[in-house]
């Protein structure tokens, strides 16, 4: 029995010791002390019996350092530069190993990591900016979803950080970079909840990609202006994904239809606004009721400055409304059109001011609208006299020429609505008003004068007519005569 | 009322013994017969020309001839002068139809054979009068400065181009350098508003002298009847008054084409622009244009432009030249190989311009 | 016979037909006179104003400051520096088509529809623009400042 038991503890620590023994150089490097080795206990290769030689080559069962460490047996000492890359990617873009180790992880990180802005030259022009090491470290390195990894999405902050956050490193590279994209990020929604732990909210590699990043001025990135939409819905318009936060996830969906959306979009006009220019980027917070129009206004300058000197500035602040919000909506976003103007049922005017008492805001909105439309209409009417002065084949180029001031004029009032003075409206709508009216005339002084040319050729036809037809009278009695005389001769 | 005319007749007669003129003008005669009609045609021609004249004095008063101000000088005639659109539209409309007046006068003239002795000055001066023109006709088409003439310009000085030996000079003497360009407007206009009137009234005034003097020309077939049995009329009152109720017909043409069928205006040269499509010169040249067209290329050594420009020339020539070798017409003889000509070419050039126009 | 019997009746005709003759007559020369006599005076406006010419006067126009010229159809901004140097841009703003001027204060070019600046080298620097604008050749001959298509 006992020998049994010796053989079976020999077989045992025999086999523990092979085990061990399969990974000399850590047994060795431990008893040393050195910190890779201490770190290499908790790394996932090692958790799957991947040894030193994995990386470093070597022979791993060779208690001899010399045997061990032998060039001849695979040795590479310590990668440096992109070799360090490289030998990562020896078994991680290589879809058969992987495969062997039962894992569902990727295998195309590499070749992303050479063609983004990381796997660009750095400035010793040796190897690339970035290695893999960079980001997961090189000996302890964990599963994305362990908390004690440096890319765990509560970690990867940090760990851009390190080189984003580091003004004297980012000067090297690209010195018009902001450094400060972390300290807004603390303010931000995603920041605070991922300081508080919460691993499902954006952190900077759910936008920007972990192995795929590029510059944001390229086209194919996520964060270039016409994809970014697209980002943030990727979790913004999730419901499943949401489920726990209690905000809508419908904004995707509306901002496409809506006017920036449709021009960001479909129009690929990079001037109209995706998520980030209203909410923030890296401090994304929605702004506060107050400051509404302000954030509409670092593009609609006139009409926000309009807005805020206007009576409804007070108003909406005092009720809690959030400004350009309440009449036009946040993220669908409707074309502004006439129709929104007025006191009837049906514009955006009657959800507050009613007809009781004449009040001054019906009054207002009936005002504005009547003056809108008749701009349109005078407008319409000179350009349909004109058309008709040109088919006539008359010369209106002058009057045609000054269409453009009244069609200014329609795009001033539209502006100057927002100062919500009828007023002030009528101010400006009386130039287009005057304009129109000067065209008007010209056209149909133009066209008159087409109907009197034709009159006018009438008469003297009629004259011609007359003259000639007596003219011809006379010559034959003239002729009548003189045959007349000349038998009186014969 | 009687008695002033009177006595502002006597008072002329004093200084230029007004009364031989008379007595000669009132034993003008016009022969009556089948080929009458045609005798108006000249004066048709004179009628238009004065309008011309007219009309083109009047636009003088406010066309301005500078390549940036030429269109639009002539949109402000249009548009903001009064019956500024009536004059301009009238001349143009005139040009047209005087060309096509002079063409039937011309071509009545040739099939009666009223060029042959004695009258072939009259021929000639008339000949001349019609190059010039179409000159006339070439120069003026280009002062508006709108797109069509300006490449109708550079077409048609490239053609003159083309000429041996002489043709790049002439070319770079009527373009005012080697391009069309506002230089070339400005010898347009002096040659459109001094150089061919002038040389014009030369012609004009020999030639009306000749017919005056010399009387109007009787067909064969007339001047062969007894002269007691000859149809004739005086030519004042009778013929003139028949004439200026014809030129009044013709001005009231003249006024309807004026309103109902404006002269387009079109756009602005621009000499950067590529050449619109379908480019082509007025009617009066179209026919010789069209059939530049249909020669090839090049004909054994000659290139085929040359060749065109040359048989042209040459045809014009014979032509002008015609009371000189027509020799059995100045005798008295009937020359049937005339008509035969006459009706060729006008049948070539009706064809030729109609497919130019439709093509 | 004939005769005595026509006289008579001719006399009346002769009367009749000569008065609408001479009738017909001076109504056919006015319908000719009027419209040339009215076409002889001169028209409100005297002259053809073609900008692509003129565009002003050098000595009466300030430094920093614009004016705004009709070249054609198209309106032209005319801005004279505070160095003294003219330049001349297409005055039709590249965002919505308004007509923009020049504004001494902001020392641009500015669009009063939407808040569009353009600066003295007709870039657009600000606002919803998307292009520069047009720029025109500005020459000065003696005193008079002529504007010309750039080529």
């Amino acid at each position: 029995m006992r020998s049994v038991m010796c053989v079976v503890v020999v077989c045992v620590g025999v086999s523990a010791q092979t085990a061990l023994a399969a990974d000399k150089c850590l047994e060795c490097h431990g008893t040393v002390g050195d910190k890779p080795s201490s770190l290499f206990t908790r790394d996932i290769h090692h958790l799957k019996g991947i040894s030193c030689t994995g990386c470093h080559g070597g022979d791993a069962s060779a208690e001899d350092m010399e045997k061990a460490m032998d060039r001849r047996a695979g040795f590479i000492g310590v990668p440096k530069g992109d070799d360090v890359s490289a030998v990562c990617a020896r078994c991680h873009s290589n879809a058969t190993t992987m495969a062997g180790f039962q894992s569902v992880l990727p295998t195309n990180q590499y070749v992303l990591l050479q063609s983004s802005v990381h796997g660009k030259l750095s400035i010793s022009g040796k190897e690339r900016i970035v290695q893999c090491t960079t980001c997961h470290n090189a000996h302890g390195i964990a599963k994305v979803t362990d908390p004690a990894s440096p890319v765990y999405p509560v970690n990867a902050v940090a760990t851009c950080a390190r080189c984003h956050g580091d003004a004297k490193f980012m000067r090297l590279y690209n010195p018009s970079l902001p450094v400060d994209q972390l300290a807004k990020y603390r303010t931000s929604v995603h920041g605070v909840k991922n300081a508080a732990g919460d691993a499902r909210t954006a952190q900077c590699a759910s936008c920007h990609g972990s192995h795929d990043i590029l510059s944001v001025k390229e086209v194919k990135s996520k964060v270039y202006p016409t994809n970014i939409p697209a980002t943030c819905a990727s979790c913004h318009s999730n419901a499943a994904y949401m489920a726990g936060y209690g905000i809508p996830t419908d904004q995707f969906e509306k901002y496409a239809k809506g006017v920036h959306g449709v021009a960001l979009l479909e129009k690929h006009d990079l001037g109209a606004p995706a998520c980030n220019n209203c909410h923030g980027n890296h401090g994304a917070m929605p702004p506060g009721v107050e400051s509404i129009s302000k954030v509409c206004g670092t593009c609609h300058v006139l009409n926000a400055d309009l807005f805020s000197s206007s009576p409804h500035k007070k108003g909406f602040d005092e009720l809690g409304k959030p400004e350009c919000e309440t009449c036009h909506g946040n993220h669908d976003i409707v074309a502004a059109s006439n129709v929104l103007l007025g006191n009837f049922p049906g514009a955006v005017c009657s959800r507050c001011h009613s007809a009781q008492d004449r009040e001054k805001g019906f009054v207002a909105a009936g005002v504005m609208r009547v003056l809108i439309d008749s701009l349109q209409r005078a407008d319409d009417r000179a350009r349909v006299l004109v058309d008709e002065a040109e088919q006539k084949g008359m010369e209106i180029s002058e009057a045609k020429y000054k269409l453009r001031d009244v069609r200014q004029s329609r795009l001033e009032t539209r502006t100057i609505v927002h100062a919500f003075s009828a007023e002030k409206l009528r101010e400006t709508a009386g130039k287009g008003f005057a304009t129109a009216a000067g065209i008007s005339a010209e056209a149909e002084h133009a066209i008159d004068e087409y109907y009197f040319r034709r009159v006018g050729l009438g008469v003297a036809t009629f004259s011609i007519t007359v003259l000639a037809v007596s003219l011809y009278l006379y010559i034959r009695r003239l002729e009548r005569k003189q045959r007349q005389a000349e038998a009186v001769h014969y | 009322m009687k008695t002033i005319w009177n006595r502002l007749y006597a008072w002329i007669d004093e200084r230029v013994q007004l009364n031989d003129l008379v007595t000669f003008m009132a034993k003008k005669y016009v022969p009556v017969h089948r080929g009458s009609i045609w005798y108006y045609f000249g004066g048709v021609s004179l009628f238009l020309f004065i309008i011309q004249v007219v009309t083109g004095i009047l636009l003088l008063l406010y066309y301005k001839g500078s390549d940036s101000l030429a269109f639009e000088s002539i949109q402000f005639i249009m548009s903001k002068v009064t019956f500024g659109w009536l004059i301009r539209s009238i001349h143009s409309w005139t040009a047209n139809l005087f060309i096509f007046a002079v063409l039937i006068h011309m071509f009545s003239v040739f099939f009666e054979r009223a060029y042959r002795r004695p009258r072939e000055v009259t021929w000639l001066t008339g000949m001349l009068m019609l190059f010039i023109g179409l000159g006339f006709g070439f120069s003026g088409y280009l002062l508006p400065w709108n797109e069509l003439a300006f490449f109708a310009t550079k077409v048609g000085t490239d053609i003159a181009g083309v000429i041996p030996v002489v043709g790049k000079p002439i070319m770079i003497f009527l373009r005012g350098g080697p391009d069309v360009t506002g230089a070339t407007l400005s010898r347009f206009f002096g040659f459109h508003i001094a150089v061919l009137p002038g040389i014009f009234t030369v012609l004009l005034a020999i030639h009306l002298l000749l017919v005056q003097r010399q009387g109007m020309s009787q067909p064969q077939e007339f001047e062969s009847t007894p002269d007691d049995s000859k149809k004739t009329m005086p030519f004042f009152p009778n013929f003139l008054l028949r004439d200026l109720l014809f030129w009044l017909i013709v001005l009231n043409i003249l006024a309807m084409l004026a309103v109902f069928f404006p002269w387009e205006l079109g756009r602005k040269a621009d000499p950067f622009a590529p050449a619109p499509a379908g480019i082509r010169p007025e009617w009066y040249f179209l026919f010789m244009f069209q059939s530049l067209k249909y020669i090839p290329a090049r004909l054994w050594f000659i290139d085929g432009e040359i060749l065109g420009v040359l048989l042209f020339g040459a045809a014009g020539l014979l032509w002008l030249l015609v009371p000189f070798w027509d020799r059995k017409s100045s005798r008295g003889g009937r020359n049937r190989l005339i008509t035969y000509i006459g009706l060729f070419v006008v049948v070539y050039i009706i064809t030729f311009t109609l497919l130019g126009w439709f093509l | 016979m004939n005769e005595h019997k026509s006289i008579p009746a001719d006399g009346g005709k002769r009367d009749f037909l000569k008065y609408i003759l001479g009738g017909s007559l001076i109504a056919w020369a006015v319908s000719v006179l009027y419209p040339l006599m009215a076409y002889l005076r001169p028209p409100v406006q005297t002259e053809v104003e073609v900008s692509s010419v003129k565009a002003g006067k050098l000595s009466t126009f300030d430094k920093d400051s614009g004016t705004i010229v009709r070249f054609g159809n198209k309106p032209v901004v005319l801005v004279r520096a505070s160095t003294g140097e003219l330049r001349a841009f297409s005055a039709t703003c590249t965002h919505l088509d308004c007509t923009v001027q020049y504004r001494k204060d902001m020392g641009v070019i500015w669009c009063a529809c939407h808040n569009g600046k353009y600066d003295l080298n007709g870039h657009n620097i600000a606002g919803p623009p998307p292009r520069p604008l047009d720029e025109y050749r500005v020459v000065v001959q003696g005193d008079d400042i002529l504007i010309s298509k750039r080529t």
